[in-house]
């Protein structure tokens, strides 16, 4: 009978206390004493770290010239075969090749960045861009245009990004990675 | 196969046994140890091996162990001896061939993702099988790129120095334009003498070099191979058939590749005696009029406002309603249909099928009225053969092959690397008679240069020759002792002396060919459009019988008489009775069985015998107002014809001209309702080449635009007819085929012809002979003095070529008139003057060209442009036993202007 007169007692003070109640709320007052943990997103955003799979950038030579030389070695990576490179002999520079068309379609892009480990020039790479949600999915087929845009406007991104991954080094050695193309005959005699 | 190449057909080499492995095998003597290792199912990495040439030994990677020896030796240039004890296989085997791999890579450039080999590379290959990650010491050669030619880039930093390219071309092309030259250091590969490169272009190097150091101008840095679908289908352009590789990305034809490669370097060398799965420079290069600007690509209505596109429905609709009321109000007789022999079987039967059914009528006709209807005809009613009669196997085997009139290097260039092959390999005698000095000729051993226009009369030479000197077989004789006889008779009013200065050749000569023709055991005549496609040109075909005939070769094995098409499907045209005088199978259609047999298979009555017209007969008949409508399938009689056809007026005077093509033509151009038709490279059918081998097209892609498949569009104006074909896949058409023709479909072997010259020579023999021998009018001096003839270019075929872009590159027309040097020197003209030229039917200003090729005293031009009209310089003679239209030879004027 001990037990049930100290139950009793229990539940009594329990009710008069709101014992529940300030049981519920110690959660909620912890956390009025330790940093937020969310952020609230669209006003603020969150550092990202270097190695970030984000949108793809095709990226040019600090001289200005495309990187790219058309070689669909990424199009021949892609597990998800969302890219497509068109290429041709440029005629303005005979000789050399470079990409007329490139298109990925973002939307069957899996992220996995292995396009950007095939490309033997670096001339992709994915940057800290995440935000390209729309109303109309038709803008999601990246054009060459677009993606040399997102390289350009997000170039720091897209070189922290080769270096996370230790594809491209600083300085002299990057030199390696660009394509020196030959020149024909008849330039070689004139010079 | 090998280092010691069979060099005679008859004897067989000793059988030896050696051990390889571990276990016995035996191999031919004399023959590379590589192809007795490679004939065993072991592959052994070679690069510079390929199975069409000499083993030439400078890639390193065929090493085996022999026992005996302390090094790894070359297992190509090695000769397989008896008692050998070989191993293949090994670590230290390995390591060896990994040395030879780092050795060419270290001065290989690594540009992969910009090379057009990349994925298609047999040093990458190499280098992934065995490994190779590390180069110790590369370095860069730093060579220039030759970018001079018009067809082929060349890349030294990228070539192995493996000689394939120079081999091909030396030995299986006999054209050796190639050669190494020590330059900066480095030894390369470079067109002879260091100049652009400017040579038949067949482009088999750039098929053999197994890394990226040829590549093709054409479609440089457009592709990736993973990217490109590969269909394998039959060329179009010439009656070779040669099998190729359409290579498309979606609806664009990137580049066309050929059987013959560096991955397929292994096989017998006599198995070239089938063709060595190359191809010629129009298959490889010239591939841009399939996905071309200016295909059709909608059905066209003439309207007041000119051409109007209209939906299909309602072009068929039009189309078959007006011939309707043509055949309601004139009778089937006034229509007539016109089709290109470049259309696949299929479609030619249906044709024939929808105008005899259908229509109601019989005047029908193909392209193979130009010429290859008189050789079929000739061989028909001689040897009762509907096409030639050898294989190409027996024509490399020959031991004497008489070319008569045939540029064959130009025209069939993959057809002429058999003859090139007899000479080479197997030292025939080749005997080629022309009137101009062609590059076969220039190889040949008995050339023979002869007058334009005489080379009939030289063949009668031959056979008189071959009776004067009683070259005759006995047994010949004994058969047919009156057919003997009168041939006898016939050729008793030629003299030998005549025919020499007639022809300029001289008796001597013509004695000495004809000896070597008639006392070698195994006897080809090729005979090509240079006699086939003359006046009397039937004639001409039944005197080289003849010539077979007497010296005993008819049916002898290893001996006939052949012939080469210049369209690729003008056997199948006349095998599926597309022409007023055949039924489908080469029947005639005035037989009254075959015409019982078809009427009961089709459920109709056939138009009544001894009608139709041919060719320049339905022109004439058009022109009189009795045909009123004409339905033109790919045909362009306006722009193949010459003026004094007068096929403008004629085709102008139609109520109803219906044309179907894919591209805008001057036909079509005049035409009531025009078709989008689709290339070959869109079609489903077969096509039958000029030696009989039934040989499959495969759609690369689906018809571009609206543009349909030939025999679609007549099904569809068949129903438009309220009659049905009962047709719906290609496969009903190849079921009733197989049904009225068993054994047509033969998959690429031909059947074996059997010839029998019995009954010809036994009824009529006697009294035609006598006709065919008689003595034209070759003796009267032309009043004009020079023949100018209608000559087909390598780089081009009919028409059609002139819509690929690639060959018009190569060869543009240059509207120059090709002449001999001398000829220019003697009318005191310069390269660059402009001269005059006329005929009996006009005058037509050309600019001049020297060309070695053309005989003194005689000029050319290209057949294939219109621009200005040459053709229009000819007059038209028409054979009145094949009604074939003769028109590519004409005595001309030429001034300066």
């Amino acid at each position: 009978m001990a037990t049930q007169s100290n139950n009793l007692s229990k539940k009594i003070f329990d009710a008069v206390f709101f014992r529940e109640i300030w049981d519920a709320m110690k959660v909620t007052f912890k956390h009025m004493f330790h940093r937020p943990m969310t952020f609230e997103y669209p006003r603020e955003k969150r550092t990202i770290p270097d190695a970030h799979r984000g949108a793809l950038g095709l990226l040019r030579y600090d001289d200005g010239k495309e990187r790219c030389v058309g070689c669909d070695l990424c199009e021949a990576a892609c597990p998800s075969r969302c890219i497509k490179v068109i290429s041709e002999e440029d005629k303005s520079l005979p000789l050399q090749r470079y990409a007329t068309e490139f298109y990925i379609d973002i939307t069957k892009c899996v992220f996995c960045g292995y396009c950007v480990e095939a490309c033997p020039v670096n001339a992709l790479a994915m940057t800290k861009l995440y935000e390209f949600s729309t109303h109309d999915k038709r803008t999601l087929l990246f054009d060459k245009e677009r993606l040399y845009d997102i390289g350009e406007r997000y170039l720091d991104d897209a070189k922290k990004y080769l270096y996370a991954h230790n594809q491209e080094k600083e300085g002299e050695e990057s030199i390696a990675y660009r394509y020196h193309f030959p020149v024909p005959v008849e330039k070689s005699q004139d010079s | 196969m090998g280092l010691k190449p069979v060099t005679s057909p008859d004897t067989e080499a000793t059988t030896i046994e050696l051990t390889l492995d571990g276990e016995v095998v035996t191999a031919k003597e004399g023959v590379s140890l590589y192809d007795v290792i490679s004939s065993t199912g072991k592959i052994v990495p070679a690069m510079c091996y390929h199975y069409t040439f000499d083993p030439f030994g400078s890639c390193g990677m065929c090493l085996v162990m022999q026992e005996g020896k302390k090094a790894p030796v070359r297992s190509c240039t090695a000769k397989a001896t008896a008692g050998m004890v070989i191993r293949t296989e090994g670590d230290d085997l390995f390591a060896a061939r990994k040395k030879g791999v780092e050795k060419h890579l270290s001065v290989h450039p690594l540009d992969c993702p910009v090379c057009d080999a990349d994925g298609h590379c047999e040093l990458q290959d190499m280098a992934f099988e065995h490994g190779v990650t590390d180069l110790a010491n590369a370095k860069q050669k730093n060579i220039p790129e030759d970018t001079r030619s018009l067809v082929l880039d060349f890349n030294m930093n990228r070539c192995i120095a493996c000689g394939e390219c120079i081999n091909i071309c030396k030995d299986v092309q006999r054209i050796d334009a190639l050669q190494f030259m020590k330059k900066g250091g480095f030894t390369q590969v470079v067109a002879k003498g260091d100049q652009a490169l400017d040579c038949e272009f067949c482009g088999d190097c750039l098929a053999v070099c197994p890394v990226g150091a040829i590549t093709n101008k054409f479609s440089k840095y457009a592709y990736k191979p993973w990217q490109l679908k590969k269909t394998t289908t039959t060329c179009n352009y010439c009656g070779d058939g040669c099998q190729m590789y359409v290579e498309t990305k979606d609806t664009e034809v990137t580049r066309v590749t050929s059987p013959l490669s560096w991955k397929n370097k292994w096989g017998d060398r006599g198995d070239t005696v089938n063709g060595h799965g190359g191809l010629c420079v129009r298959g490889r290069f010239g591939f841009q009029f399939i996905d071309s600007k200016t295909r059709l690509k909608s059905p066209l209505v003439r309207t007041e406002a000119g051409f109007t596109e209209t939906p299909w429905i309602d072009a068929l609709d039009i189309a078959a309603g007006r011939l309707a009321y043509i055949k309601k109000t004139y009778g089937e007789q006034a229509i007539a249909g016109l089709i290109t022999a470049r259309c696949t079987n299929e479609d030619l039967y249906v044709f024939q099928k929808f105008m005899r059914t259908v229509i109601g009528t019989n005047h029908i006709d193909s392209s193979a009225r130009y010429g290859h209807v008189n050789f079929v005809r000739a061989a028909q009613h001689a040897l009762g053969a509907t096409r030639m009669t050898n294989t190409s196997e027996e024509i490399t085997r020959a031991q004497a092959i008489l070319l008569v009139g045939s540029n064959i290097t130009e025209t069939n260039p993959v057809a002429s690397l058999r003859v090139k092959a007899a000479l080479g390999v197997y030292k025939a005698h080749v005997i080629v008679v022309d009137s101009a000095q062609t590059n076969i000729a220039a190889l040949a051993s008995h050339p023979t240069m002869v007058k334009p226009g005489t080379e009939g009369l030289f063949v009668q030479g031959l056979v008189k020759s071959a009776i004067q000197q009683d070259l005759i077989d006995e047994d010949v004789v004994k058969q047919s002792p009156e057919a003997y006889a009168a041939l006898q008779q016939a050729v008793n009013s030629l003299t030998l002396d005549q025919i020499a200065e007639q022809t300029g050749t001289s008796v001597s000569h013509i004695n000495e060919v004809t000896k070597i023709f008639a006392e070698a055991p195994r006897s080809i005549i090729l005979c090509g459009e240079g006699i086939v496609r003359q006046t009397k040109g039937y004639h001409h075909v039944l005197n080289l019988i003849d010539l077979l005939w007497v010296t005993g070769k008819i049916g002898r094995p290893g001996c006939g008489i052949n012939t080469l098409t210049e369209e690729a499907n003008e056997q199948g045209a006349l095998d599926m009775g597309v022409g007023p005088e055949f039924l489908p199978g080469g029947l005639a259609y005035d037989n009254p069985e075959a015409r019982e047999t078809f009427s009961n298979a089709w459920l109709t009555e056939l138009p009544p015998a001894g009608q139709g017209d041919a060719l320049l007969d339905i022109i004439k008949r058009c022109r009189s107002g009795e045909i009123k409508a004409l339905y033109v399938v790919g045909e362009n009689p306006l722009g193949t014809l010459p003026a004094s056809c007068d096929v403008e007026a004629a085709l102008k005077n139609l109520e109803v001209l219906i044309c179907q093509d894919p591209f805008m033509t001057e036909t079509s151009a005049l035409a009531h309702v025009v078709f989008p038709a689709t290339t070959f490279a869109e079609k489903d059918g077969t096509i039958t080449n000029q030696e009989g081998k039934v040989q499959f097209l495969r759609p690369v892609f689906d018809p571009l635009g609206e543009s349909a498949i030939d025999w679609h569009i007549m099904a569809g104006i068949a129903n438009g007819l309220g009659a049905s074909l009962d047709f719906e896949t290609t496969h009903d058409i190849q079921r009733e085929i197989m049904k009225i023709m068993p054994g047509y479909y033969n998959l690429g072997q031909p059947p074996k012809v059997e010839v029998n010259p019995e009954g010809y020579l036994r009824n009529g023999f006697a009294t035609e002979v006598g006709s065919r021998y008689e003595q034209s009018s070759h003796a009267t001096q032309a009043p004009r003095p020079f023949a100018l003839k209608m000559i087909q270019l390598l780089y081009h075929s009919g028409k059609l070529s002139t819509q690929a872009s690639g060959l018009l590159a190569i060869s543009p027309n240059t509207k120059k008139l090709h002449m001999h040097p001398q000829d220019i020197e003697q009318l005191g003209l310069s390269p660059h003057d402009h001269v005059c030229v006329t005929s009996d039917a006009m005058s037509v200003e050309l600019g001049i060209k020297p060309d070695l090729a053309i005989m003194p005293g005689s000029c050319g031009f290209p057949e294939h442009f219109n621009d200005p009209p040459v053709k229009d310089l000819m007059s038209v003679q028409v054979d009145p036993h094949t009604h074939v239209p003769y028109f590519k030879l004409a005595h001309v004027t030429i001034e300066k202007t």
